[in-house]
């Protein structure tokens, strides 16, 4: 791996996160209502003096280029800002609500991906007849399936068919560690069937693909078991895009989680930033966009550094 | 080996979460309120949470409606209406363990009445225009002129600490009150917490340990929530939740007649609705109980410009001639009025579930009398700011209520109005509204109100729809729960929970 | 053998979308009922012989609602894909072509607007414009314009290396020309399967945009809307909610399946769009 492709590629994740602070600033800025008209909430009495002032007071005055410049100054030394409601920093609100989305999002890639490999190699030898028709149907019907949808079906049906058993909210696995996972079972569910069902495709084709290679016929007629030669040889073969794939669905999942957490009262970033763009929250909106998306973009470079280390070709 | 460790694991969980339950009132609400200030954030969940539990007002309103001491043991009105001299309860400290007396509560109508806090509760005490701490214990506001409900109004006036008068930041981070909950904990969009005040003026008062709100933006997960037992109680709920959750094993839905009501709001400098004939003809138009079968599960009464509740005030709808829906009779008033084709009108629809099918309704009964309306649903931000420009034709919105006419009237109806978006102007109501507000003798202030509602049920800005019932759910753990028509949670204080 | 079981598959796929597009785009002459006409002395009933799927909390027929609501996701969905292809494919194209700077300067765009989560994007585009079902059209091409610009730049960048297209340079055949007739018709069955698989997701987005209040708005049937209000009521009556939801899945899955055929049949080696699109 060569020094320039790295820089190369660190320059490009700057360029990239620098361009995502612009368009985050902008847009919540655009959103029509501000801080103030949700504070206030619906028939309020007020004079426009009030309100004034206490715009005035939000610093939601100053000209849009000051706001940025001010902000932008304070994330490069790490400062950045303080919730409009709390005066609390912003790295405080999003450090309590980063836990739950960080288990619900690496439990869901861990059955996802963990699942997928076995699934998509039961997929791979049952070639031909029904049961190939079954499987194909059912991964693409896995892809398919509003994940918001079965979500509220699924909360309705344990609650009917299991009452008192505790499917809803959070509690940290350090307070409760039966009942943290108990409450993840149904999110994790919802949110990886997607991954899990594309996974499981991508599994299945690259091992076709390798099953038809000579190196594995190679190895079936030296005498090497169909189990061994299954695992050895094809799941290699499958390894580099089945590695990128999950870096990809990492975003996928970090923005499903937003639909799974509100339905599931899951307190994580995605309920975080909802509730910070409906109440114009500015700041925690502009910080917690950009945690997420740097993480998305943080991932991906891990991805390609393992990749250029898996397939030296892709340096070039 | 395995086993061993799993069977700790229970044990440890049974234990912790045993222990947790035992005393936490789990309550869950749909969002967050945007901070902890008293005298700065307004919202509705706010005043479920902060105003209710860990502030508490000179005066206090009870679920009868009456208005009964609290900070203040009892009151004066001089002979003119101009002076009101209260005696302090004592005996009573804030959370941070500091006492209570006249500076504080003199320190607290300032600091509502100051720019710099820029408070949207100033306009609700403008009257007081003399403050004077007579002693410790005895308070004396002068009045520029007769106000007969500012004892009702003092009851949304929190009591902060003197220290606080001139402080911004403070109490909307960590709130100090006088109420029997204190504050500990807030993970915006993940709960507010408040623990027992050991220190609340009466003992033995309150009785659970721990009142945490989760904020749970899915109606349908509450609803499951509280079945399963992991919440205690959904305060204020919608019908539909209300209809489903009645019956079911263990649960009790409490329900009140609610002083707040949905409305038609109509801009009168808005083309013909400017002309009364034709608000009368959009009032004659509707059919308020199939709104309410559509749109409330039938969880509601039709009702005039004042609640039902007010039974002291309030008239009956049979005496509104408009309320009986006629379409013939509106074409024929819009016909008078020069109206003729179809009418476009642009409708605002604040972003509720009850709203939004009012909306649908409506949209369909006006029709008949040739009206095209667009409904155009926004989100809160938006449709608060078109709200408050006066950037529409007709809006539907729910308002809240109160226990005195004069605070559903005069900001709404009077000329210039704080809450006046509807730019009605009309001298013959500010005379009655004003008569209302100035003089002392009950008949005469009722004679006023009654011309009011009879001019503003037909002819006035507002098509008011209808007033629901307020229900608050809660689950079999909860007794000692009384229902606050104003919706406040202020009877936690009472609750109990059994195992 | 296996290309008949493939074809069969294919035609399948392709008579289950047919029925499904044709069924939406032609409702209003179809003798359904009227989706807006409330009765309300027929509220949230089950199933039964007028109201073949029951009706909604307003006494409006289910199955009317989600067969006009199919049609305001198509649409919506339709414009919206054919917008990011027409932008992310030309984007793509021209980046693959062109190389260099202009390859790394549209590109490293494209990542910026590849970096947000989905949903979050169109979340925030609708934030701005204000929610409807146009807003959300806007919002779902924006988001897959860089999809597209990635999905066709690799194929791309492999077609211009080609003997053809280098030889067609070395002769002077105008940047135009070899995009149009050497390029771009090399490229369709690519286009063919991913927009195909894009529909399917696009579907799902608007579902769950609609769903959280940002899509089309009432009265318009609209299937994310029907779930969501229908989930109100869910107890009292579930039958809104559970058609609206088996109508979104059995729309995306068809788009989807479709999609999954025309690979098998056109173009086996093509990697899946699917898992950047939700």
């Amino acid at each position: 791996m060569n020094t320039r492709f790295l820089i190369g590629r660190f320059i490009d994740l700057c360029f990239v996160l620098f361009g995502v602070s612009i368009i985050v600033f902008l847009m919540i800025r655009l959103i029509p209502g501000d801080a103030v008209a949700i504070m206030l909430g619906a028939n309020t009495e007020i004079t426009p003096d009030r309100i004034a002032e206490l715009r005035d007071r939000l610093g939601l005055d100053d000209p849009l280029l000051v706001q940025y410049g001010h902000w932008l100054w304070g994330v490069v030394q790490g400062d950045l800002g303080t919730s409009i409601w709390t005066g609390r920093p912003v790295l405080g609100e999003i450090a309590s609500a980063i836990w739950p989305t960080v288990e619900l999002t690496a439990l869901s890639v861990l059955v996802g991906a963990g699942l997928s490999v076995p699934i998509g190699a039961f997929m791979a030898q049952a070639r031909g007849g029904a049961a190939e028709v079954a499987v194909r149907i059912g991964a693409i019907a896995g892809l398919t399936i509003p994940s918001f949808w079965l979500g509220i079906v699924s909360i309705f049906l344990v609650a009917k068919l299991l009452p008192g058993v505790s499917a809803l909210g959070y509690v940290p696995f350090t307070d409760n560690p039966l009942g943290n996972l108990q409450r993840m079972v149904l999110p994790v569910i919802a949110l990886s069937l997607p991954m899990l069902a594309n996974l499981s495709r991508l599994v299945r084709s690259a091992m076709l693909d390798a099953l038809g290679q000579d190196y594995v016929r190679t190895a079936r007629a030296k005498g090497a078991s169909r189990r061994r030669v299954v695992y050895r040889h094809a799941l290699r073969n499958a390894l580099i895009p089945f590695v990128t794939s999950v870096g990809v669905s990492v975003g996928y999942l970090l923005g499903g989680a937003i639909v799974v957490e509100q339905v599931f009262a899951i307190p994580g970033l995605g309920r975080l930033v909802l509730g910070a763009i409906s109440e114009r929250n500015y700041p925690l909106v502009q910080a917690t966009i950009l945690v997420i998306t740097a993480t998305f973009v943080l991932v991906n470079f891990a991805v390609d550094l393992l990749y250029a280390a898996i397939d030296p070709r892709v340096t070039n | 080996m395995a086993k061993h460790r799993l069977a700790v694991a229970l044990l440890a969980t049974s234990f912790l979460t045993g222990a947790a339950s035992a005393a936490t009132l789990d309550v869950a609400m749909d969002t967050s309120p945007a901070g902890l200030d008293p005298h700065l954030v307004t919202a509705f969940n706010s005043v479920l949470i902060v105003q209710s539990n860990i502030y508490q007002g000179l005066t206090d309103t009870t679920a009868g409606l009456q208005v009964v001491p609290s900070l203040a043991d009892s009151w004066e009105i001089s002979a003119d209406g101009l002076t009101y001299t209260f005696k302090l309860a004592s005996g009573v400290t804030f959370h941070d363990g500091t006492g209570f007396d006249a500076e504080d509560v003199a320190a607290s109508i300032r600091r509502v009445q100051s720019p710099e806090i820029a408070s949207p509760l100033a306009s609700r005490i403008s009257p007081i225009t003399g403050i004077r701490v007579i002693d410790p214990m005895t308070i004396e506001f002068t009045l520029s002129a007769p106000f007969a409900p500012l004892l009702s109004s003092l009851a949304g006036i929190a009591i902060v600490p003197a220290e606080a008068e001139t402080n911004k930041e403070a109490l909307q981070q960590v709130p100090v009150g006088t109420g029997p909950f204190k504050f500990a904990e807030w993970q915006p969009n993940g709960f507010i917490s408040l623990v027992k005040f050991d220190g609340y003026r009466v003992a033995g008062k309150p009785q659970v340990d721990m009142v945490k709100f989760h904020f749970v933006p899915e109606a349908a997960t509450r609803q499951v929530g509280l079945a399963s037992g992991e919440y205690d109680m959904l305060p204020s709920i919608d019908p539909a939740t209300a209809l489903q959750l009645t019956g079911q094993p263990g649960i009790t839905v409490h329900q009140t007649r609610d002083l707040g009501y949905t409305l038609v709001g109509m801009n009168t400098t808005r083309g013909p609705l400017g002309d009364p004939r034709v608000r009368e003809a959009v009032n004659m138009l509707l059919d308020r109980q199939e709104i309410i079968d559509g749109a409330l599960f039938g969880a509601g009464v039709p009702g005039g410009p004042l609640s039902p509740a007010l039974v002291d005030w309030a008239l009956p709808t049979s005496d509104f001639a408009c309320y009986t829906q006629n379409v013939e009779g509106a074409k024929a008033l819009l016909a008078a009025a020069g109206v003729t084709g179809p009418v476009k009108i642009v409708m605002k629809v604040l972003p509720r579930q009850d709203t939004r099918d009012i909306a649908q309704v409506v949209q369909q009964q006006l029709a008949a009398g040739g009206f095209a309306v667009e409904l155009v649903n926004q989100e809160i931000g938006q449709f608060v700011q078109d709200w408050r420009n006066s950037e529409f034709d007709m809006f539907v919105s729910a308002n809240g209520g109160s226990v005195d006419p004069d605070q559903y009237f005069y900001r709404t109806f009077y000329s210039g109005g704080s809450t006046n978006v509807f730019k009605y102007d009309d001298a013959g109501l500010n005379a009655l509204l004003d008569a209302g507000r100035n003089v002392t003798d009950p008949a005469a202030r009722k004679a006023a109100y009654d011309a009011a509602q009879m001019q503003l049920a037909c002819t006035g800005p507002i098509a008011h729809i209808a007033y629901g019932s307020l229900s608050t759910a809660v689950g079999p753990k909860v007794s000692g729960f009384e229902i606050n028509p104003l919706g406040r949670l202020t009877s936690l204080v009472n609750v109990t929970l059994s195992e | 053998m296996h290309s008949l079981r493939q074809n069969k598959l294919l035609a399948f796929a392709l008579a289950f979308v047919v029925v499904q597009v044709v069924l939406a785009l032609a409702a209003p002459w179809l003798g359904f009922q009227d989706p807006f006409r409330q009765i309300m002395s027929q509220r949230i009933k089950a199933p039964n012989e007028v109201n073949w799927l029951g009706t909604d909390q307003l006494g409006r027929d289910v199955l009317a609602r989600i067969v006009w609501g199919a049609r305001t996701s198509l649409f919506s969905t339709a414009t919206a894909v054919s917008l990011a292809l027409l932008a992310g494919g030309t984007i793509g194209l021209l980046a693959a072509y062109y190389r260099g700077w202009f390859d790394r300067i549209v590109m490293r765009t494209m990542d910026v607007l590849f970096a947000f989560p989905i949903l979050l994007l169109a979340i925030g585009v609708i934030s701005v414009l204000g929610p409807n079902a146009w807003s959300a059209a806007i919002a779902i091409a924006i988001v897959y314009t860089p999809i597209f610009a990635r999905l066709l730049r690799g194929p791309a960048l492999v077609l211009c290396e080609a003997e053809y297209v280098l030889g067609a340079r070395a002769v002077g055949a105008s940047d135009l020309r070899i995009i149009g007739s050497h390029i771009l018709p090399n490229l369709v069955s690519v286009i063919l399967v991913q927009t195909s698989i894009l529909l399917s997701a696009a579907i799902l987005v608007e579902a769950s945009l609609s769903f959280l209040g940002l899509g089309a708005q009432p009265p318009t049937p609209s299937l994310g809307l029907m779930l969501s209000e229908g989930r109100n009521f869910l107890l009292l009556s579930p039958w809104p909610a559970v058609f609206a939801g088996i109508a979104i899945l059995l729309l995306s899955f068809g788009f989807n399946l479709l999609g999954d055929a025309l690979r098998d049949t056109l173009d086996p080696r093509l990697r899946d769009a699917e898992a950047v699109a939700q």
